[in-house]
């Protein structure tokens, strides 16, 4: 059978179909992000520093699932920048959002949903650079902050770099799940279509 | 492994079985089809699920090597990342050689994943371990593979279950609110993201089933010289 879907077709509908995933994701950030500054502010200055936070997650993602709905869905460039944001505001999330700060934060959980969502929609290429860069991002935020704020290495306790690892080897999971999980769909899709000289030998 | 498994299983919610050549599903057939098509998602999904313990498995092993504690906790840890193990590579061996595990043996693997992360973390004092992020891989496998209905049960069984041994430790509700949403989107997105697949496949197939009906009207042949319409 002759393909009936060039790859850069295909590539294209996985980024029209998948990023509802990428929204649903980051509207699931936004509802934790919201409840836990609500909850915490101890004051006005800390609520207004908190809600600049939030206000670009919830402005993009308005902006991309409005784009979706009137089915124009953005592009893939803007939609790998916007993830790429998500992951830079989830760092300052953990960085400046209330003590603890750095490795004790405990809102590096927030990283997950996007890091999954993004290995559902991109090529396996993209997706993993797009998760070694979420671990490489996470791993010299703490040492940075570490470093500069708290006169310490955490490099000198064993505990703390466990539970790096850990955190990192998780983080790292849920993307290769991800892309893997990506792969044995696009390849289901290949023969359901009859494609399947597009079909890779082996998953 | 899944390619070769994948061509023994053809896919066959659709069928061209009318005289025109249009695509009909038996009437008879179309409850099964969605149990099928939920169990063609197991098959498919299984090296997801395998993959998955093969990281708990490994980077938990390194884990309790690498920084060992306490005797008591120690034995507990590689007790229960043996018996992972065990399960895993009876279930590797079984795709390996193309034979399907029972539907049932596949649920209930992912609720022993589950249960075995929760021991872990009642064991290392409950809100306070860390290894509470092991659910997250955990859900990612099975959030991918399983029908709507199970993923919802086993995502809210280990929300309520997490939730309540968190909140008995004495942990911050706030965190735990957290933990628990994150918990649910990684389930909700994978579970959205089978979903939309499960429609782009049904669409190809349909899309196919119309190019041989076109096809066949305009008489055309495969390059062997067959028509269309009998198999190659």
């Amino acid at each position: 059978m002759t393909q009936i879907r060039s790859a850069a077709q295909e590539a294209a509908e996985d980024i029209f179909f998948g990023q509802a995933v990428i929204i649903y994701a980051r509207w699931f950030v936004i509802v934790t992000g919201v409840v836990v500054v609500l909850w915490t502010s101890k004051d006005v200055a800390e609520l207004t520093l908190a809600v600049l936070m939030i206000v670009p997650l919830i402005a993009i993602n308005f902006f991309v699932h409005g784009r979706y709905l009137v089915e124009r869905p953005i592009n893939r460039f803007l939609l790998l920048a916007l993830s790429v944001v998500d992951l830079l505001i989830i760092t300052l999330i953990i960085l400046v959002w209330q003590e603890p700060n750095g490795f004790e934060s405990p809102y590096y959980i927030l990283y997950y949903p996007i890091v999954l969502a993004v290995a559902f929609v991109f090529s396996i290429r993209i997706s993993v650079g797009y998760t070694a860069f979420c671990l490489l991002l996470y791993s010299a935020s703490v040492i940075f902050y570490d470093l500069a704020f708290q006169n310490t290495t955490m490099l000198s306790d064993p505990h703390q770099i466990e539970w790096l690892f850990v955190r990192l080897i998780t983080l790292a999971a849920v993307g290769g799940l991800g892309a893997f999980y990506w792969r044995i769909q696009r390849q289901r899709r290949r023969l359901a279509s009859g494609q399947r000289e597009m079909a890779p030998t082996t998953p | 492994m899944t390619q070769s498994y994948a061509e023994e299983q053809p896919h066959r919610q659709v069928k061209d079985n009318s005289s025109d050549g249009q695509v009909v599903l038996p009437r008879k057939k179309q409850g099964k089809s969605k149990m099928r098509t939920s169990s063609e998602d197991l098959i498919f999904g299984q090296p997801v699920i395998v993959t998955m313990r093969w990281i708990l498995v490994a980077s938990g092993l390194i884990l309790v090597l690498l920084n060992p504690d306490d005797l008591a906790l120690m034995r507990v840890q590689i007790i229960v990342l043996l018996i992972l193990a065990m399960a895993n590579f009876y279930l590797h061996s079984q795709l390996l050689m193309k034979r399907p595990v029972l539907d049932p043996i596949v649920y209930a693997a992912s609720a022993a994943d589950l249960f075995l992360v929760m021991v872990l973390i009642i064991v290392d004092n409950g809100f306070d371990s860390r290894l509470y992020v092991y659910f997250f891989p955990a859900i990612v496998s099975f959030a991918v593979v399983f029908p709507s209905v199970w993923t919802l049960t086993y995502v809210a069984s280990t929300m309520a279950l997490y939730g309540f041994v968190s909140l008995v430790s004495g942990g911050d509700p706030l965190i735990i609110l957290a933990r628990l949403l994150m918990i649910a989107a990684i389930g909700f997105c994978g579970n959205q993201y089978l979903r939309i697949e499960r429609a782009r496949r049904e669409a190809a197939i349909e899309a196919q089933a119309e190019m041989k009906k076109y096809m066949r009207k305009q008489k055309a042949t495969t390059p062997t010289g067959r028509p269309v319409s009998q198999p190659q």
